[in-house]
């Protein structure tokens, strides 16, 4: 009885020892079909992960144009199934870029899941991107007009801009997602523009390096403002973007209005960043200029509209 | 009958050696890996004994950090090294009050055969430096998540560079997912490449230690050979190429003086925590601090009114001094080994600056700002001078600072300290470089 008991057990370790070895040969038959080194030169070339550079030499028989091209096409697609398994997962890092035109700013908020993906170059192109886009855009719509213009643009409307090569910023956004394998979203975007004798005040905190067309930061301000001494108008901006920035106003307030204490979030009665002896409205004054409107961005906070 | 049995147990051995598909003998595989010490059993009871390391997992959020995390602490619970957790227990990264500033991260401790390991995953850059920072979890070194069906992302880059900023020397690669790549050489192409870009950032990319396996199927009892030993041959790489940080009863002693006091008929006593190192009866000191500086010998060592031969790192302890005056010593000075440790003016430090919420400035600073530096048992006024590119720092951000001292105070690459303006804490830095003394910065001061 125990002797056909050990019997069994030993044909049927013997049967494990088999099994293991017998599948350790099949997956060693399976050769590569596409060759090592131009799999290392085709990733290296696009950047494209390992499994679909793969795909392709294998698709097109080791031809590495054809499969760059077919890589590429692909990459649209793959974006959008990305993009849709990565939907509904929280983005609340990213940055704020602000670019400067002539007469005209724009504004821009995108979003991602870590702060390592808002230091990577390919997501500061994204949000260049988006930044010249939206930019773009109110070039096409707005061409005369008597006071300032500010406009923001929030989800949808955003996401239907077309970028300078015809595609639409959803699918470039898509693409990205793609290529970064985290969630990311163009949240809001503002545009403002002035008549021509009327300035525009910008200033971007927490900067990323190496960046120089667009900044980017975590926080950007944008400031409509009057007056100012000629040449100086840069400076002046900048100061009151800062202040902004800084103190974080909600309203503009008055310029008669009386400060009340610390918790001011009115900016005029604010006292000044760079100033403390004064308030944002006295220093104005001294500057001879007015400021018409302001937007603050601080990149992941919740906007009021959201709140509600 | 007997020889039977002798056959018997030889295919067991044969199914030691040779990982199989089938869940019985994965207990058993993982016998083999604890052979480097000889008591298997031992492993069992945890000990407090075994040198400690602090290591943390980077990598892309779905390259499998935590499911990593989750098989090690499983493999090693089957060696009685850790407690199972599971990947739902480790993901949510908490939210965590360490010094009053708040840090997302999640922590687990396990045990191998060496070494007890506390283990750290921070979701984002500013979490990790934090960390460093605050010293709420300093990393002696990491493991790198390198998913081997994607190989590095893009951000990788951003991954490595942040572990040569908060000072990690030594990385180890995981290449996970290997089950669901069919083909070895594009592993091999992965771990090339992985090893290209920590070279290039500095690492020894060559002789880094890089494992293939798949966290997955270790938690699912699969293909051993990813799984569990895959796991397993992973701790032994971080036990083995991860040195131990020096410790602290090894580096010169260093006793931050927190009151002195004169015992009439037998001299003065400086009292303090010992910071690090060890005092004994007889070594000769060195006090330093407050524009002062002079040697003479420890002559009686005592803790809770006994007399000891010798203190060590952490005690509390009154240390007679030869011939030492009560006017000649105050609080904040520094009682050390002769030589190890210098006064300084003007340092370069990381600093993070807390957010509204942990009870930090509400509003921004700029260069000149003037804040207090508590150190060890000092405090000091110091000077903030902003790095070129900055304008102003807002709370909840970290950042670099040149801090100039009023009077030298002591003071040493990779110390703490904490910074206070009025009655709150408003920052807490380490000391990353000791800065040469301008004229500029004298004339400053008036």
């Amino acid at each position: 009885m125990s002797l056909t008991f050990l019997f069994r057990t030993i044909t049927k370790d013997f049967a494990k020892v088999n099994t293991y070895h017998v599948q350790s040969l099949h997956t060693g038959l399976q050769l590569l079909a596409a060759d090592k080194s131009l799999l290392l030169k085709l990733r290296k070339i696009t950047g494209y992960t390992f499994i679909n550079c793969k795909k392709a030499l294998e698709t097109f028989d080791n031809d590495i144009a054809q499969a760059e091209t077919w890589l590429n096409e692909q990459a649209q697609k793959e974006g959008w199934n990305k993009a849709n398994k990565l939907e509904g997962r929280k983005a609340k890092e990213g940055l704020v870029g602000l670019f400067m035109g002539h007469k005209a700013a724009v504004m821009v908020e995108v979003n991602c899941e870590t702060d390592f993906v808002a230091r990577n170059e390919k997501f500061q192109q994204l949000v260049k991107e988006v930044a010249f886009a939206t930019l773009a855009h109110h070039r096409n719509k707005t061409k005369s007009q008597d006071g300032y213009v500010k406009s923001v643009l929030v989800g949808d409307e955003l996401n239907k801009l077309s970028l300078a090569e015809g595609a639409s910023l959803s699918d470039r956004v898509a693409l990205t997602i793609g290529r970064l394998g985290e969630n990311l979203s163009v949240r809001r975007a503002v545009m403002v523009g002035v008549p021509a004798e009327w300035n525009i005040g910008s200033y971007v905190h927490g900067g990323v390096s190496g960046q120089t067309e667009v900044a980017m930061g975590r926080y950007g301000a944008l400031v409509i403002f009057q007056g100012g001494a000629d040449g100086a108008q840069q400076v002046l901006g900048r100061k009151l973007g800062q202040h902004i920035v800084g103190e974080s106003p909600v309203s503009l307030g008055n310029m008669e209005d009386l400060p009340c204490g610390e918790s001011e979030t009115r900016l005029l009665p604010q006292t000044f960043l760079g100033d403390p002896s004064r308030t944002v409205a006295q220093f104005l004054r001294g500057q001879q200029a007015r400021v018409l409107d302001f937007v603050r961005f601080q990149c992941g906070e919740t906007t009021s509209e959201e709140a509600k | 009958m007997a020889s039977l049995v002798g056959l018997r147990a030889c295919f067991s051995a044969l199914q030691l050696t040779s990982p199989s598909l089938l869940h019985s003998s994965i207990r058993l595989s993982a016998v083999p890996l604890c052979r480097r010490t000889y008591a298997a059993e031992a492993k069992k009871t945890y000990s407090r004994d075994k040198p400690h390391v602090n290591i943390g997992t980077i990598g892309h959020v779905d390259h499998g950090k935590t499911t990593l995390t989750a098989a090690i602490t499983k493999v090693l619970a089957e060696a009685g090294g850790a407690n199972f957790k599971k990947y739902e227990e480790i993901d949510n990264a908490p939210e965590e009050k360490a010094r009053g500033i708040t840090i997302n991260a999640s922590h687990v401790e396990y045990t191998t055969a060496n070494r007890h390991y506390a283990h750290t995953d921070c979701p984002g850059h500013a979490d990790y430096v934090k960390n460093m920072i605050t010293g709420t979890a300093q990393m002696d070194g990491c493991i790198l998540v390198v998913a081997g069906t994607d190989g590095q992302m893009p951000q990788t880059r951003e991954h490595i560079l942040l572990a040569r900023q908060i000072g990690v020397e030594h990385v180890v690669v995981f290449i996970n997912k290997a089950d669901v790549v069919d083909d070895k050489e594009m592993l091999e192409l992965v771990e090339i490449e992985i090893r290209e870009l920590l070279t290039e950032f500095g690492y020894d990319g060559d002789n880094a230690p890089v494992v293939i396996g798949s966290a997955l199927c270790a938690l699912e009892n699969r293909q051993p050979e990813l799984g569990v030993n895959a796991v397993m041959n992973l701790l032994e790489q971080v036990d083995e190429y991860i040195p131990l940080p020096k410790r602290q009863l090894e580096k010169p002693f260093l006793l931050p003086v927190e009151g002195v006091c004169s015992i009439p008929g037998r001299g003065t006593v400086v009292t303090g925590t010992l910071e690090r190192g060890v005092i004994k009866k007889g070594d000769e000191c060195e006090f330093v601090g407050h524009n002062r500086s002079f040697k003479s010998v420890v002559t009686g060592i005592e803790m809770f009114h006994k007399s000891l031969d010798r203190a060590e790192a952490g005690d509390n302890l009154g240390a007679l001094v030869r011939s030492l005056k009560r006017e000649e010593v105050r609080r904040g000075m520094v009682m050390c080994k002769p030589g190890s440790i210098m006064p300084h003016k003007k340092i370069q430090a990381q600093v993070y600056v807390l957010s509204k919420e942990e009870g930090g400035r509400h509003k921004p600073f700029v260069s000149n700002f003037m804040p207090l530096m508590f150190s060890l048992t000092w405090d000091m006024a110091c000077r903030v001078t902003l790095p070129e590119d900055k304008e102003m720092v807002m709370p909840g951000e970290d950042t670099s600072l040149t801090l100039t001292l009023r009077q030298p105070m002591v003071l040493e690459k990779g110390q703490r300290f904490t910074l206070r303006d009025g009655n709150r804490t408003i920052g807490t830095g380490l000391v990353t470089d000791i800065l040469p003394v301008t004229d500029e910065d004298l004339h400053n001061w008036g």
